[in-house]
Formats: C-alpha cells, sequence, structure tokens
C-alpha cells in the first residue's frame, strides 16, 4: 500500500480535505492556506480536476457524454498524474505544505460508485504517496444538499450522476448519488485515518480544530521561507 | 447484402477447398486480463479478437490491410482499431507527445484511456455483433514502452486487467537494423518517440533508434514467455508473412484456439 509523504523521507507535507460537495471543505481548506501564507510558510494549493490539457478532454467527454465509468475513472487518473508528477511530487520533495481539495479518496470513492472495481482504482493510484492528514468534513446529507441546491440550481450531468440512471430527474439523482458516495467515504474512513470534522457545526469553530490539528501534527517551524524568520 | 462470389476467390490457397461456403467460427469463451469491465456479459461477445503487434516498419499495417481483404472475402465482418485512435483523448494524445510535455504515468495513463474508450466503443461492440476485430497493437505496446521506461510492471498488469485477452495475437519481430532501414525507406526521418528520444540513451538519434528498439524487442520476448503470444519473424516476405498469418488464423476462427 501507498506511504505517506513523511514516510518516504520527502521533506514536504501533504495534507487533503476530502467531503461531499457542499460540505464547506473548499472555504476550510482556503482558510487554512490564508494562514499557513501569514505565517509565512511555503504552501501550495491544488484542486481536484485541474491540469489543464487533460481538462479539454474531460469536458469535451462530459459534454459529448462519451465517458464510461472507466473512462471516466482513468481520465480522472490522467488529470491527477499530471498534477501530481508535475506539481505536488516536486514540491513536497522542495519542502512545500500542499493542500490538496480532494485526492484520491475522491476516486475511491466516486468511481467505485459508478461500478469500477474498487481494487482496480487503488491500483490505478498506487503510485501516489498518501496524506500525513487527511481532514474529512462530514456534514448531514441534508446540509451539504441544501449548500449546493440553494447555490447553483442548475446541476451537471455527471456532477448529478445522472450517468448511473438513478433518476430522471436531476435533483432526485444527485441526492441518490452524493447519498452513496457519503457510504464510500465511510467505508474507507478507519482504513486512511481520516480525521473527522464535523462540518455542520460553525466555520469559525471547524478552522479552529483544523489549524490546531495541523500544528500538532507538523513543525510549521521547519517550513517557513528564509525571508519570513 | 448477400455477397454471392463470381468464382473461387484466388487467395485462398492454403484452403484448395475455396467454395461459396462460408465457415462459421466456433465462439470460444473471453476472458479479461484481470478485473476487467463493468457491466459487460462475456457470453455475448461473439467475434474474435486478433492483435498484431510490431514496431513501426515491422509490416502491421500491411499486413492487416491484407488480411481485411482475406476476411472479408471469405465472408467474416472486420473491424480494425489501432493505438491513439480513439474519439475521447487521441487530440489531446496527439498534442502531449508533440510538445513532450507530459511525465511517464501521465502519458501512460492517457494511453490507458484512449485504450479503454476503443474497447468499450468500438471493439465490444463489433465483438457483440460477432465481428471479427484486428487490432494494430493492444497493450503489449503500450505496456512495453512504459517498461522500458522503468515503470512498475504490477502497477501496468492492473491498470490493464481491464483488457479482453485477445484470441490470437501475433508479434512481428524485426530486428533493430532491418527496421531503421525499413523507416528510412518509407520516411527518410526517424520518429522522436519510436527512437526513444525521451530515454536519453543518447544524444545520436540513429545511435539511440538502434538501442530503443533493441530493448523493445527484449521486453516484447520476456513478455512473451506470461502472455503467450506468437512470435513471428517478420524479415521475410509480405507474401510469407501473410501465409503464415492465414493458417493460424483460419485455425483461430475454425475451432477457437
Amino acid at each position: 500500500m501507498n506511504r505517506t509523504v513523511a514516510e518516504l523521507g520527502f521533506p514536504g507535507r501533504l495534507i487533503a480535505v476530502e467531503g461531499l460537495d457542499g460540505s464547506g471543505k473548499s472555504t476550510q481548506v482556503h482558510l487554512l492556506q490564508k494562514w499557513l501564507e501569514q505565517q509565512g510558510c511555503k504552501v501550495f494549493f491544488s484542486s481536484w480536476n485541474s491540469s489543464a490539457l487533460v481538462k479539454s478532454a474531460t469536458s469535451r467527454g462530459k459534454k459529448e457524454n462519451l465517458l464510461t465509468p472507466t473512462t471516466f475513472s482513468l481520465i480522472h487518473a490522467t488529470d491527477f498524474a499530471d498534477r501530481y508528477e508535475r506539481q505536488l511530487l516536486p514540491l513536497l520533495r522542495a519542502g512545500y505544505i500542499v493542500l490538496c481539495d480532494r485526492y484520491i479518496f475522491t476516486a475511491f470513492a466516486r468511481d467505485v460508485v459508478r461500478g469500477v472495481p474498487p481494487d482496480w482504482v487503488r491500483g490505478v493510484y498506487s503510485h501516489a504517496a498518501l496524506p500525513d492528514l487527511i481532514f474529512f468534513f462530514k456534514a448531514s446529507l441534508e446540509v451539504s444538499l441544501a449548500r449546493i441546491l440553494d447555490n447553483r440550481p442548475v446541476l451537471k450531468f455527471h456532477e448529478a450522476g445522472m450517468d448511473l440512471q438513478l433518476s430522471t430527474n436531476p435533483y432526485e439523482s444527485f441526492r441518490l448519488f452524493q447519498g452513496r458516495i457519503f457510504e464510500q467515504y465511510l467505508a474507507i474512513f478507519m482504513e486512511f485515518n481520516f480525521v473527522m470534522i464535523d462540518a455542520n457545526d460553525r466555520i469559525e469553530a471547524q478552522q479552529d480544530v483544523v489549524r490546531r490539528l495541523v500544528s500538532g501534527h507538523i513543525r510549521l517551524a521547519d517550513y517557513r521561507t528564509a525571508s519570513a524568520t | 447484402m448477400p455477397r454471392r462470389p463470381a468464382r473461387p476467390a484466388p487467395r485462398t490457397s492454403t484452403r484448395s477447398t475455396a467454395s461459396t461456403r462460408v465457415v462459421v467460427p466456433e465462439i470460444t469463451p473471453k476472458t479479461f486480463f484481470g478485473h476487467g469491465l463493468p457491466g459487460v456479459d462475456l457470453e455475448k461477445l461473439t467475434g474474435k479478437l486478433i492483435v498484431i503487434e510490431g514496431a513501426d516498419g515491422s509490416g502491421r499495417s500491411t499486413q492487416i490491410s491484407r488480411l481485411v481483404e482475406w476476411l472479408e472475402g471469405t465472408g467474416h465482418a472486420t473491424l480494425q482499431v489501432g493505438l491513439k485512435r480513439s474519439t475521447l483523448v487521441s487530440e489531446q494524445l496527439e498534442q502531449a507527445q508533440q510538445g513532450n510535455i507530459l511525465s511517464r504515468t501521465t502519458l501512460s495513463l492517457f494511453y490507458a484511456t484512449d485504450f479503454a474508450d476503443q474497447l468499450e466503443h468500438a471493439m465490444l461492440p463489433a465483438l457483440r455483433a460477432g465481428a471479427v476485430v484486428l487490432a494494430d497493437r493492444y497493450i503489449y505496446t503500450l505496456m512495453a514502452r512504459d517498461l522500458v521506461r522503468g515503470m512498475d510492471e504490477r502497477w501496468l498488469r492492473n491498470l490493464y486487467g481491464i483488457a479482453l485477452v485477445p484470441d490470437a495475437v501475433f508479434y512481428l519481430e524485426v530486428s533493430p537494423e532491418q527496421l531503421v532501414q525499413r523507416v528510412f525507406a518509407k520516411n527518410q526521418s526517424l520518429d522522436f518517440w519510436e527512437s526513444g528520444m525521451d530515454l536519453g540513451l543518447s544524444r545520436d538519434m540513429f545511435d539511440s533508434f538502434l538501442k530503443y528498439q533493441a530493448a523493445m524487442r527484449e521486453t516484447f520476448r520476456r513478455l512473451q514467455s506470461t502472455y503467450r503470444f506468437r512470435i513471428i519473424d517478420g524479415e521475410r516476405s509480405t507474401a510469407s508473412i501473410n501465409e503464415e498469418l492465414k493458417t493460424r488464423i483460419g485455425v483461430v476462427l475454425a475451432s477457437g484456439r
């Protein structure tokens, strides 16, 4: 199985946040990034599905509905590998604290819901180091759904899990899809040592927990740039 | 539309019984290499999957077009597939290769995506329809390229566990020295990737080509012991190679393996 960045002996540290859409994880990781930057730490932030080259293929596949569970999984794995090999890994070796909004666990949960064998997906991502700290933002399903559905009433095809044909109604499909992803997250929770954050709590209260855990796990002084000390 | 040959097909020299009778291939069970693809009913795959492997210049495409002529002439529907031909990512893959901007795992996964897309959208539907699918290269080339570049074999095996085990695989083996002559006869220039220039084997492209192709041949020979494909001496005449392929494929179509 994969080893953590610390176990691999790299000077950097990797922190990942996971959770359903609408769990507030992006807000929390943003606040964490701000704080670390203000401490003078070398920080890099990366989000899921964001490498430029792969993005064009992904959006094409999604638009034209060409993707099957396997190609959906592979194209995201390609995107991840591109970011991992060109950014994340070099930065970790250079001693950065890298923050990832979603990491391989998103694939483990989502692709498995789409019917891809769990062992196979894990194998595909087995080249990637495990994070040193994984926060899982656990909001009740209803809260997550409300946050997403309040903000953005138009759901994209894959986002709503319409390819799974759970329901012809996008909102109903989204609910069912998110519910299944949630179950998958819970199934891998213990195995990967997720730190559970109560995402129904106030933003500040969550951030307080996050910052305390980060400073408990990582000696921030080691990550300050020369100019900041 | 029923097509009735007016006279016996001229090229079926291995079968002197050339007649209007079309041989219906026996249906043999299909398997995946590993986990396979979700939702595929293997029993419905009544066609045959034939793979031709070999380096650029080994004569693959010449052989395939002759095989298509022969197969269709003897009443079998065919479909040709090859690497980097998927609707999903072939363009992006081409771009990425031009710029040489992707790192190894990424390029490997990109190729796997291209392969999976063709497998699901071209090969499987054709096999369900009972056609003979001729693959101009398959996962063996993809694996060999990555293995030569030092990637983990277990990782690759898992990745390509989605692939269907072919009914027959032929590797056209040509020595690197012969290959370089054939490539020059055709293109007058060596390809960056086919010369393995990304590996830094030599700054001299000619030198690099020979070293890279030798390493690929070694890897294919090693893979052969695992995957049991047939190595065909590709340095003989086109016609004699074609005869051998026809005989061997004829056996596959008649009886399975």
